[in-house]
């Protein structure tokens, strides 16, 4: 055990003396605090946006979905790799030249003023915080869960720690560190996974991959294959997945990862990563490690025995299933070490929302609405403030609602970011959209949403016909917005000049 | 993307993009992952199921496709 906190401790206190490097050297305005002065080059600019999707979730929400399902989940990640790359191909260039020319420092902003409506920007701001905020606190449960699988402590224990890092890491050192410190974090995140899943496949795992996949037509042929072991995965469903996958270009804390962009070149380069290193290595990791090594070391079956002599579920164990088998089977000292990486993916991606919520909250509730004349002092200092007040409502949420990792990212999450996408695509490309056509398709698909979710009988979600929840609820706030845009005047002339005219002058001629 | 748009290079781009989503949303629901009764599971090189397999066919289209048109066509190049 002492080892363990030695260590945990050393690796917490190297995160620390990066914030707190980074606080020294910041130039203090909120455009550096919040947008890292928009410097961030394109090999930073990959790691901070790839690890700021890759959180927790990755080393159990998603493994443990393949664990007990199948391949079948894995069309979530072919569909967030394309939608990631379409972000920084097709929106990326114009909302960071927009944001550029205007100094927007939030999207929410920059669309609030290209619709001019301030009940916009209080609809998107109150929404968007609304489904980032619980994910948040997903990230230091995430952690909690493998402390006790590691250690046996409580899950709070490990959680307490996350939280402590985040905030001191968010407070300190903002979007310029977050982004920087991403690196050290992924570097870390990486080699924990890559090292694990190769050290185990070598130890555990008779004839290796093959081994694996021979071990498994032994134990359930299903679990190679679509639908899964549970027939969860019908063609529907894994269709569904990969179209929810595909918004991933529309999540919040990753649309602000363009505005912080040095210059255009980076949106031509990025997508090269994002289909190289993320979607043919980095993604291809977790997979293995849920859909092959995993099951054949330690096949479902028996994990459900285990889980119902512990008082557990084989659900809630299936998040923590790679935890478990690195604790069995691989030295200790090296367990720590993945959970280092675990809390690394953790603190990278809750960072990065962390930082997105607070500047959310900052920009455009405090400043946008109730304190138009505040001072860029005064926006900083609520942005870090609203830091604390952030992970501690999000942590509540989440042990409120202790519903699984995997479902919560895709059920929850990602339908709600999905809502302001019409707006956001729209108000970036589309010259006919207007105000009440955005304020009216986000709200009617936000209000869908909620009492989709909120409103199951007998288990059932009739509101959503029983549809994955992005479906129904993106059609008709799609719908409604170009309904209502088509219905109403156009936006004015000043504001084609300004979003669009302007806009392709500054991208035809920044070099 | 509204430069894109406003060459036929960026329209062929886009709908080569486009047609890879439709061709893997077909080949999803019409049962191309799936195991017929009484076979045993697809698995390439003995253990890359066809779920890997897709999914990086269709990374690799998109690759190919952002390769060309962002390095040879792109207006902002």
């Amino acid at each position: 055990m002492g080892f363990e906190i030695i260590s945990l401790t050393a690796f917490g206190l190297i995160i620390i003396a990066l914030a707190a490097y980074g606080y020294k050297i910041s130039a203090k305005t909120a455009e550096d605090y919040m947008l890292a002065g928009r410097t961030i080059g394109v090999v930073v600019m990959f790691f901070f946006v790839l690890f700021a999707i890759s959180s927790s979730w990755t080393f159990y929400g998603f493994p443990g979905m393949l664990y007990l399902h199948g391949p079948g989940y894995v069309f979530f990640i072919w569909g967030s790799v394309a939608g990631f790359a379409a972000l920084y191909m097709f929106l990326g260039p114009r909302l960071w030249a927009l944001a550029k020319i205007n100094r927007f420092l939030s999207p929410v902003e920059a669309l609030a003023e290209r619709y001019e409506s301030k009940g916009l920007r209080m609809v998107l701001a109150l929404s968007i915080l609304a489904f980032i905020v619980p994910y948040v606190g997903i990230q230091p449960l995430g952690v909690g869960a493998g402390f006790q699988a590691l250690t046996g402590l409580p899950t709070i224990w490990g959680a307490t720690y996350t939280v402590i890092l985040l905030v001191v890491l968010v407070l300190l050192g903002g979007m310029r560190i977050v982004a920087w410190v991403n690196i050290f974090l992924g570097a870390v995140y990486v080699t924990a996974l890559l090292g694990s899943l190769i050290w185990i496949v070598q130890a555990a795992v008779p004839g290796g991959l093959p081994g694996a996949a021979e071990r498994l037509m032994e134990i359930d042929p299903q679990l190679l294959t679509t639908p899964g072991p549970f027939g969860e995965f019908s063609p529907v469903l894994v269709a569904g997945t990969f179209v929810v996958g595909l918004l991933a270009f529309s999540w919040p804390h990753v649309v602000i990862g363009a505005m912080t962009a040095r210059d255009k070149h980076l949106f031509k380069w990025f997508p090269l990563l994002v289909f190289v290193f993320g979607g043919l290595f980095f993604y291809i990791i977790p997979f293995i490690w849920g859909s092959l090594a995993a099951p054949s070391i330690l096949p479902p079956a028996e994990l459900a025995e285990q889980a119902a002599a512990a008082g557990s579920t084989l659900e809630i164990e299936a998040d923590r299933v790679v935890q478990t088998i690195i604790t069995r089977r691989l030295p200790g000292w090296f367990g720590v070490f993945v959970l280092m990486g675990v809390v690394a993916a953790a603190v990278s991606t809750a960072a990065v929302q962390l930082m997105t919520s607070s500047i959310i909250v900052a920009r455009d509730v405090v400043q946008g609405i109730f304190k138009p004349d505040a001072s860029d002092k005064q926006i900083t200092t609520w942005a870090r403030w609203s830091v604390i007040v952030i992970v501690v409502l999000s942590l509540t949420v989440s042990i409120i609602d202790t519903g699984l990792m995997a479902l919560y990212l895709t059920d929850v999450s990602i339908p709600g970011f999905a809502q302001w996408a019409p707006a956001l695509v729209g108000g970036l490309l589309w010259k006919r959209g207007t105000r009440e056509g955005a304020i009216a398709g986000t709200a009617v698909g936000v209000i869908y949403l909620a009492l989709g979710l909120l409103i199951t009988p007998g288990g059932s979600r009739v509101l959503l016909l029983d549809l994955h929840p992005i479906v129904p609820t993106l059609l008709v706030n799609l719908i409604v917005y170009v309904v209502v845009s088509l219905l109403t005047p156009e936006p004015s002339e000043e504001i084609h000049t300004q979003f669009f005219d302007e806009v392709d002058e500054f991208l035809r001629s920044e070099s | 993307m509204r430069e894109i748009m406003g060459h036929t290079a960026g329209r062929v781009y886009l709908a080569v993009l486009l047609l890879s989503i439709v061709a893997m949303v077909a080949f999803i629901v019409t049962g191309g992952l799936e195991t017929p009764a009484g076979e045993e599971p697809f698995l390439l090189f003995g253990w890359m199921t066809a779920s890997l397999v897709a999914g990086a066919v269709f990374v690799i289209v998109w690759l190919i496709a952002y390769l060309i048109y962002f390095f040879r066509f792109w207006p902002y190049r």
